[in-house]
């Protein structure tokens, strides 16, 4: 599905991924942990082709295809979603009005038809009640005036409705209650299939009780300096960073 | 003879009393030009649209005081912020008054524009900042760069900071009938210096005063200025304020305008902002009544990229008072990442009183945070009804919330017993004794 | 790779004006130049009554003495007005205005533009009176409307067969002297329509009027005079589209609006004239005046989109006279490449406690200008007057401008007024965030824009908003900021 080999990202001049290398199949979660600052964002940002960041050296496959060339908007059609750490507001433009473009945009990149008004209805009230969004909200601007966990449970309700190959979802469980947690963490799980793929980014093992992952990687300093599986978060939660990045000194 | 004819014959008399040899007077030549053509302005400009200067021309002013007259300390000193330590330049009808000055030459100079503009070692200041941010074109400026000969004179060298606040206080005595002022300031803070300003007019009779004062004011890099103008003259004053302000780069320089009495005052208030990361700040209480008019006439142009402005002015309007205000914004196409607030919040207490107010953005850039927001409206009524259940009589109730109402401007002077001295005039303009100390 | 900003720059250059064609009718154009001969002769044409003839030269000989205004913030190169022809008729009209007998090429170019005068429209529930350069050419829905007593005709006609309500309202708002462009209109205007909502009639459909300059060298000064008569209530839908010309055209209209004690109007307008081309040649001059005076209780909202003409100046606005009246503003403004407008309006509170509001929505692209000036007056008897005024702008690009110049002018203490101005850019996080969910940068910025618009889009019926969604569309095509 992905496959990322030793990619260097710069952000105004100043290098922040050192040599990633990363594999992730189909039907995987894999987690990415680290402290601050390691470059957690920034990877999941260039993933998705924010042109903020510059990619220095290394290539980014998505099935077997390199992504290089391709814009956000085309790797979003190719199946890339991103669940932002901070969801950006637009004013005026309605959460289901946002969804029925992203849609038809997808749809028409694949040479299909606008989706039917009537399906586009079921499809929305579907994965609403999934997340268990009241419907009302679905008619609100944008993120505008959202709490931080309305923002990421809107996030997971678009990822729903999109259904992407990969979903990388950037520190999805920061500013969420133990009750919003639980909900996007069941919405990630309900989507889980063998065809797609989560990258999970997160700084504590909270969520991971709830989303498990088959693999965890842990980033510092811009690269992935130990690999293992879900009980290496475990040591993480434990014993914090510190012995991470002193192993990573030697 | 209409003023604009007498004032234009009197710069032959103000000749035989200057160097005209020195090149400051070709600049004085070339302003009296100017002002000929131009004349007074008129309601017919945009600038002048709610303000008239038609009745202040039709008096008889002396151009030139007709003695010299002196003051004792003890009759002028409830107009210092006496309880502090200051430097203080003070004028009487115009002339320097030694006697109630404290000047210095010790590492800053705090003293004297006909000095500066006469004495040999300023000259190479003069050269570069006389005349040089104030405008060539606005008549009542180059009016007054005619007939530039005395004012204050700051200079605040690199690194430097005075030991105490500075007080400019212009006094007149009424020894004439009506007399015209025309002071002159000239303010420079060179890098990484700072200062603090009071400027006062204060008119001691009933007799009319008109001034007309322009202020250069030169703020280099990360130098800060910070200047209170205190307007709280005698219904027979009126004065045109002009003030200039030049800023380099991370200068943060804050003009606060507290007007509470006179005939009328105009308040031309221009800022440039020459330079990046420039903070420029202007704010205003204005509180009048009677038939006193005050007009705030702000511009702010955003030269450079990374900069911001903020202005927030408040005025109260009682009897058959008039306020303006118009408040300018320019954003230039290279301005980028400007930053630029503007408020006005008024309200009117009485049947008789206008407001008119013109907020003005133009804007050239693209990524930019532009706003600006005015309001007119009343005191509110629930809260004045939940004071007076609360056994505060209706009119200290009235005061407190005006006094609120106005409250946040005060909390950027930082001198605390300017704020002390301010918090007074606004309970006594209010009417009512309270300590407001909130 | 993305699309970049090149490619959109490059894709706009070379749109053009969607509705730029030319339609050959016959015309019945008078030679070019205005003098009192020509006004007379304009009034015999139209077989106009006396009273008319002498009403359009006195506003000729107050014209004369008049000068262009100058204080907008608009630069152009000031009309030659002897050199347009003041009088443009497609020869064929029909007097009998049925439709059957309309132009076929004439309704060809209204299927251009988009217009259906056709059963489409009927069902619709769209009554249209077209006005095809100066003169109306087809109305629909008479015989509807005449049942319910409510009068829709081209003024031409209002003025043979309603004479005494033509001669009382007309220039009762506007007046002859009011401008420079209202003087000209009145004496040179050739047609218009003409609209009376009888006392307590609710008008069962939308109103609907097109105008379309379509000769070259032809100012258009059409004349637009709405009463609403007690209690009644009316919404009027005016669309403007011109097709491309090289040279400016002149268009001066005149709207008077009448809202009687407990009447309510809705005046919508989406404009689009001709904008010029990509290097500012071209396009209409649009100078309009537009206003309504409200009654007791009565209450007028203007509706606008702009985003048409190359220049622009344009203040609908309410005298709110009777107490308890309300007056709105909802406009939008688009200016792209070189058009400049100067638009906005007048809430004069008269009355005790009238209420106004104003919503400006100012989006600028390539180099153009675009500007809000409005007026908010309280004089010192409109006891309990409130205000409301939000204006926004959006910056496109970084060779345009935006400004705003509101007046504000209060002369009584129970007075509340409130006006709120921004400006700001489209954020790239925000167009990073649609493209990341497959949006692609040129229709990220048509939601965003729509989202900016909505307050105002949400104001307009449910057609012609779907109508100005696409015109801001592709007014702004291409303009990345």
């Amino acid at each position: 599905m992905l496959k990322i080999k030793d990619l260097h990202a710069n952000v105004e001049g100043k290098e922040i991924l050192r040599g990633i290398n990363l594999e992730v199949n189909a039907g995987e979660v894999h987690a990415i942990m680290g402290p601050n600052g390691s470059g957690k964002s920034t990877l999941a940002s260039v993933i998705a082709g924010n042109e903020t960041y510059e990619v220095t050296a290394g290539d980014i496959f998505l099935n077997g295809e390199n992504i290089e060339d391709l814009s956000p908007e085309e790797r979003a059609h190719n199946g890339v979603f991103l669940s932002f750490q901070y969801p950006v507001e637009i004013p005026g433009v309605s959460v289901t009005n946002f969804m029925k473009t992203a849609i038809n945009e997808s749809r028409k990149a694949k040479g299909l038809e606008d989706m039917p008004a009537k399906d586009m209805l079921k499809l929305i009230r579907d994965k609403s009640e999934l997340l268990e969004i009241d419907r009302k909200f679905l008619s609100r601007s944008l993120n505008e005036g959202f709490s931080g966990g309305e923002k990421k449970r809107n996030e997971i309700f678009q990822m729903a409705m999109l259904e992407p190959k990969l979903a990388i979802l950037d520190e999805t469980d920061s500013g969420l209650d133990i009750d919003a947690l639980r909900i996007v963490a069941n919405g990630v799980n309900k989507l889980k299939s063998k065809d797609n793929a989560v990258v999970v980014i997160t700084h504590y093992q909270r969520l991971l009780e709830y989303i498990v992952p088959d693999f965890v990687h842990v980033l510092y300093n811009g690269k992935i300096v130990k690999s293992g599986t879900k009980e290496l978060a475990m040591e993480l939660e434990e014993k914090g960073y510190d012995w991470i990045k002193q192993e990573a000194a030697v | 003879m209409d003023l604009k004819d007498k004032l234009v014959s009197s710069f032959l008399a103000f000749e035989n009393n200057v160097d005209v040899h020195n090149p400051v007077h070709d600049v004085r030549t070339e302003a009296i030009k100017n002002f000929e053509t131009k004349g007074f302005p008129s309601r017919k400009e945009e600038a002048w649209k709610y303000t008239s200067l038609n009745s202040l021309q039709k008096i008889d002013f002396s151009i030139f005081p007709k003695k010299e007259s002196s003051l004792e300390y003890k009759d002028v000193k409830k107009y210092f912020i006496h309880q502090i330590d200051t430097y203080k330049i003070v004028f009487i009808d115009g002339v320097f008054s030694s006697n109630l000055s404290e000047t210095t030459h010790d590492g800053v100079d705090i003293c004297l524009m006909s000095s500066a503009l006469t004495k040999p070692m300023y000259k190479a200041v003069i050269d570069v900042y006389f005349n040089k941010v104030a405008s060539k074109d606005e008549s009542l400026t180059t009016l007054n760069t005619a007939f530039s000969r005395e004012g204050a004179y700051i200079y605040i060298p690199k690194n430097k900071v005075p030991k105490k606040p500075i007080e400019i206080i212009h006094f007149s005595t009424g020894n004439d009938v009506a007399l015209m002022l025309q002071p002159r300031n000239l303010i420079i803070a060179e890098e990484n210096s700072e200062m603090q300003i009071i400027e006062r007019h204060q008119s001691l009779t009933s007799n009319a005063v008109l001034t007309n004062c322009v202020t250069e004011i030169f703020a280099a890099k990360n130098a800060i200025v910070d200047y209170y103008k205190v307007q709280n003259d005698v219904d027979s004053a009126s004065l045109v304020d002009n003030t200039y302000v030049d800023q380099k780069d991370g200068s943060h320089v804050k003009v606060h305008t507290f007007s509470f009495g006179g005939k009328l005052l105009r308040n031309n208030l221009n800022f440039y902002q020459n330079g990046e990361r420039i903070d420029s700040t202007m704010k205003g209480i204005t509180i009048i009544g009677d038939k006193q008019h005050v007009d705030h006439h702000t511009l702010v142009h955003h030269i450079e990229p990374n900069c911001e402005s903020h202005q927030d002015y408040k005025g109260i309007y009682a009897d058959s008072s008039t306020g303006v205000f118009n408040g300018k914004i320019i954003v230039d196409k290279i301005a980028q990442k400007t930053n630029a607030f503007q408020k006005n919040n008024n309200i009117l207490i009485s049947d008789k009183a206008t407001i008119n107010t013109k907020p003005q953005l133009e804007i050239f850039a693209d990524d930019v945070k532009c706003s600006h927001g005015c309001t007119i409206g009343q005191l509110d009524e629930e809260a004045l009804f939940y004071l007076q259940s609360r056994g505060i009589p209706k009119k200290e109730a009235r005061a407190l919330l005006m006094y609120a109402f106005a409250n946040n401007v005060l909390e950027s002077v930082s001198i605390p017993e300017l704020k002390v001295r301010i918090n007074k005039l606004i309970a006594n303009k209010l009417g009512v004794n309270l300590g407001f100390d909130l | 790779m993305a699309y970049t900003e090149e490619e959109l720059k490059k894709e706009l250059e070379t749109k053009e004006y969607e509705y730029g064609f030319y339609t050959d009718i016959e015309s019945d154009t008078f030679p070019i130049g205005l003098s009192e001969e020509i006004v007379i002769a304009i009034s015999k044409k139209k077989n106009e009554p006396q009273w008319m003839t002498d009403w359009r030269i006195e506003a000729y000989r107050v014209w004369e003495k008049m000068e262009e205004p100058d204080w907008a913030n608009v630069h152009y190169e000031k009309p030659d007005f002897q050199a347009i022809s003041y009088y443009s008729a497609p020869k064929k009209a029909d007097p009998n205005k049925k439709l059957e007998d309309v132009d076929p090429e004439l309704l060809e170019m209204y299927k251009k533009l988009g217009i259906s005068v056709d059963e489409q429209k009927k069902l619709q529930n769209v009554a249209v009176d077209i006005v095809v350069d100066s003169v109306s050419v087809a109305t629909t829905f008479k015989k509807t409307l005449a049942e319910k007593g409510i009068i829709f005709m081209p003024i031409s006609e209002a003025i043979q067969e309603h004479p005494e309500l033509v001669r009382k309202y007309m220039g009762s708002i506007v007046p002859t002297t009011d401008n420079f462009y209202a003087a000209l209109n009145s004496a040179v205007f050739t047609d218009g329509s003409f609209c009376y909502i009888p006392k307590g009639v609710r008008c069962p459909m939308e109103l609907s009027t097109y105008f379309r300059i379509n000769q070259a060298g032809t100012g258009q000064f059409e004349r637009t005079l709405l009463v609403a008569d007690e209690g009644s209530y009316v919404s009027y839908l005016e669309g403007c589209t011109a097709p491309s010309r090289d040279e400016n055209q002149l268009h001066a209209a005149v709207v008077e609006l009448i809202a009687m004690d407990d009447a309510e109007i809705k005046y919508s307008t989406v404009q689009n004239w001709f904008p010029g081309n990509k290097e500012g040649k071209g396009g209409v001059y649009n100078f309009v005046t537009k206003r309504a005076l409200c009654e007791k209780n009565a209450k007028v909202s203007w509706t606008q989109v702009e985003t048409g003409s190359a220049v622009t100046w344009k203040y609908p606005s309410c005298i709110l006279k009777g107490d308890n009246s309300i007056g709105e503003f909802y406009s939008i403004a688009v200016t792209n490449n070189y058009q400049q407008a100067d638009t906005g309006t007048k809430m004069i509170h008269l009355g005790k406690n009238t209420r106004s509001t104003i919503i400006s929505k100012g989006i600028s692209a390539g180099k153009s200008q675009n500007s809000y000036r409005g007026l908010v007056q309280v004089s010192s008897r409109a006891d309990n007057a409130r205000n409301f005024s939000q204006c926004d702008s959006l910056l496109m690009g970084n060779e345009c401008g935006a400004h705003t110049f509101p007046y504000i002018e209060v002369k009584n203490k129970s007075a509340m007024v409130e006006h709120e101005a921004t400006t700001s850019k489209i954020g790239e996080e925000q167009i990073f965030y649609c493209n990341q969910r497959g949006i692609d940068t040129e229709k990220a910025i048509a939601l965003i824009v729509n989202g900016f618009s909505k307050e105002v889009l949400n104001k307009l019926p449910m057609e012609f908003a779907v109508e100005a969604q696409k015109l801001l569309e592709i007014s702004l095509e291409g303009s990345v900021g």
